[in-house]
C-alpha cells in the first residue's frame, strides 16, 4: 500500500484519485471520532467533509514531518471544537442537558450510561479520550494534535478517565 | 481491583470508540466538494467606499473608493475587512463614529453589535434589547440604513420566521456573511506560545499553521496549560 505521506504529496498536486484514497483510508476514524464529539451523525459527517475540504486546500502546506493521520485528526478537532463553542455559547446554560438527550438517542443500550458520563468529562479530557481509543494514538500524536505537552495529555487522560470511572460505578456499570 | 476496573473501562471506550468504515456516501460528498468553484469574498472590498472622520469609521456603501478619502483608520478597516472575509478575523478593532445617526438608529446598531460572531437574532429581540418591542418594523429600518454594515454586524438580524429580511449587499451576501461566520473559528491558541487570542489578534496571525489549535472557552484551553492574551483579551469577548 503506497505510504501515507506519498499520499499527501499526489494529494498536494491536486490529484482527485489520490484525495478519494484519502477520504476512503481515514474517513470511518474521523467520523467516529467527530460522531462521539458532536453526537449528531449529520454534524459528524459536516465536520469530516470540511476537515477533508480544509486537507485538499492546504495540501500544499503539509510538512511531510507530520503523519497525515496526526495532521488530519488536528484539522478536524479544530473544526468539532468551534462546533462545540458554537452550541455553547447559543444555547447558554445548561446545554449539556439538551446534547445528552438528542445524542443518546440511536446509541445500543449499552452505551447510553458511557456516553452520558462522558458529558461529564471536561472537553478537552473527552477529546483525547475519543483521539485515544478511536485510533490508539500515542501520548506524543495526542500532545501534537491538540498543541500540548505529553504530561498535559496524561493528566488528563488520568483525569477523564478517573472520572467516568467514578460516574459508571454510581450507575452500576462498573 | 483497581487495575480490573481500569480494564474494563478500556474494553468499553474502545468499543464505543470503535472507527467506522467510511461511508460511500461521504466518500461521494468529499469528491464533489473539491468541485464546488468559490469565488473569493473578499473581492467584495474592491467595491467598497469606506469614509472616517478623526473619531472613526463612518460610512461604507458601495461605490467608487475615492483616493484622496483613505486615512489610516479607513486602510485600516478595509485590511480588517478582507481578513474578515477570509475567515481570519472575528472582531474589529477599527473604531467607528455613529455621531451623525439619530438617537434611536444608535441604539438599534449598539444592540445589533452585541450579537456574537457568528450567531443570528431576530429584528424582534434587537426591539426587545432597546425596550421598545412593538419598534420590529423601525428597528429593520434603522438596520437597512445601517451607516457601517460588517463593522455592525447588522447581517446578524434575521427575521423571526427563519427568512433572511433584507441586506444593504443583498440577500446572498448575507446568507454567505453567516456561513462563514459558522465556519470560522473564533478563539485560537499557538502551540509554540502556549496563548490563546481571538482569531484577528495580531498575535495570532503571527502563527504558523501547524501551531494553530481551536479552543471552545479560554476556560478549555487554561484546562491544558494555555494562558489568554493580553493583547486581544479573549476572555472578555468569550
Amino acid at each position: 500500500m503506497e505510504t501515507e505521506r506519498r499520499l499527501m504529496a499526489r494529494v498536494g498536486k491536486g490529484d482527485e484519485a489520490a484525495f478519494a484514497e484519502l477520504a476512503v483510508r481515514y474517513g470511518g476514524r474521523l467520523l467516529a471520532v467527530a460522531g462521539r464529539l458532536l453526537g449528531s451523525r449529520a454534524d459528524a459527517e459536516d465536520a469530516v467533509q470540511r476537515a477533508f475540504l480544509q486537507c485538499f486546500s492546504n495540501a500544499a502546506r503539509y510538512r511531510p514531518t507530520w503523519a497525515v493521520s496526526t495532521w488530519l485528526y488536528r484539522i478536524l478537532t479544530n473544526i468539532c471544537v468551534d462546533e462545540l463553542r458554537r452550541r455553547s455559547t447559543r444555547a447558554g446554560g445548561d446545554r449539556a442537558l439538551l446534547s445528552m438527550t438528542t445524542s443518546a438517542d440511536g446509541l445500543p443500550g449499552s452505551y447510553v450510561d458511557l456516553h452520558r458520563a462522558l458529558e461529564r468529562v471536561p472537553r478537552e479530557a473527552r477529546l483525547l479520550l475519543a483521539l485515544r481509543y478511536v485510533d490508539g494514538l500515542s501520548y506524543g500524536e495526542l500532545a501534537r494534535i491538540r498543541g500540548i505537552s505529553i504530561n498535559t495529555v496524561k493528566s488528563q487522560l488520568a483525569r477523564g478517565k478517573h472520572l467516568l470511572r467514578g460516574e459508571l460505578a454510581q450507575r452500576g456499570v462498573l | 481491583m483497581n487495575l480490573e476496573m481500569r480494564d474494563r473501562l478500556d474494553d468499553l471506550l474502545s468499543d464505543y470508540f470503535r472507527p467506522e468504515t467510511t461511508p460511500a456516501s461521504l466518500t461521494a460528498r468529499v469528491a464533489r466538494s473539491t468541485r464546488v468553484a468559490d469565488g473569493d469574498p473578499a473581492q467584495l472590498v474592491e467595491r467598497l467606499a469606506i469614509h472616517a472622520t478623526s473619531h472613526g469609521i463612518s460610512l461604507i456603501r458601495v461605490g467608487r473608493p475615492g483616493r484622496a478619502a483613505e486615512s489610516g483608520l479607513t486602510e485600516q478597516a478595509r485590511e480588517e475587512i478582507v481578513q474578515y472575509l477570509r475567515g481570519e478575523r472575528v472582531y474589529f478593532s477599527v473604531p467607528i463614529d455613529l455621531s451623525a445617526a439619530p438617537a434611536f438608529q444608535r441604539r438599534v446598531l449598539d444592540a445589533a453589535r452585541q450579537i456574537p460572531f457568528g450567531q443570528a437574532r431576530p429584528y424582534a429581540w434587537v426591539a426587545a434589547r432597546i425596550g421598545n418591542p412593538r419598534a420590529v418594523r423601525a428597528v429593520g429600518t434603522a438596520l437597512g440604513r445601517n451607516p457601517v454594515p460588517l463593522l455592525v454586524p447588522c447581517h446578524r438580524v434575521w427575521r423571526t420566521d427563519g427568512g433572511l429580511g433584507g441586506y444593504l449587499f443583498g440577500a446572498v451576501l448575507k446568507r454567505r456573511l453567516l456561513e462563514l461566520e459558522r465556519t470560522t473559528p473564533v478563539l485560537e491558541g499557538c502551540a509554540s506560545t502556549r496563548i490563546v487570542c481571538r482569531v484577528g489578534c495580531d498575535h495570532a496571525r503571527r502563527m504558523k499553521p501547524e501551531d494553530r489549535v481551536v479552543f471552545a472557552s479560554v476556560d478549555d484551553a487554561r484546562s491544558v496549560g494555555y494562558q489568554p492574551c493580553k493583547v486581544c483579551r479573549p476572555s472578555a469577548a468569550a
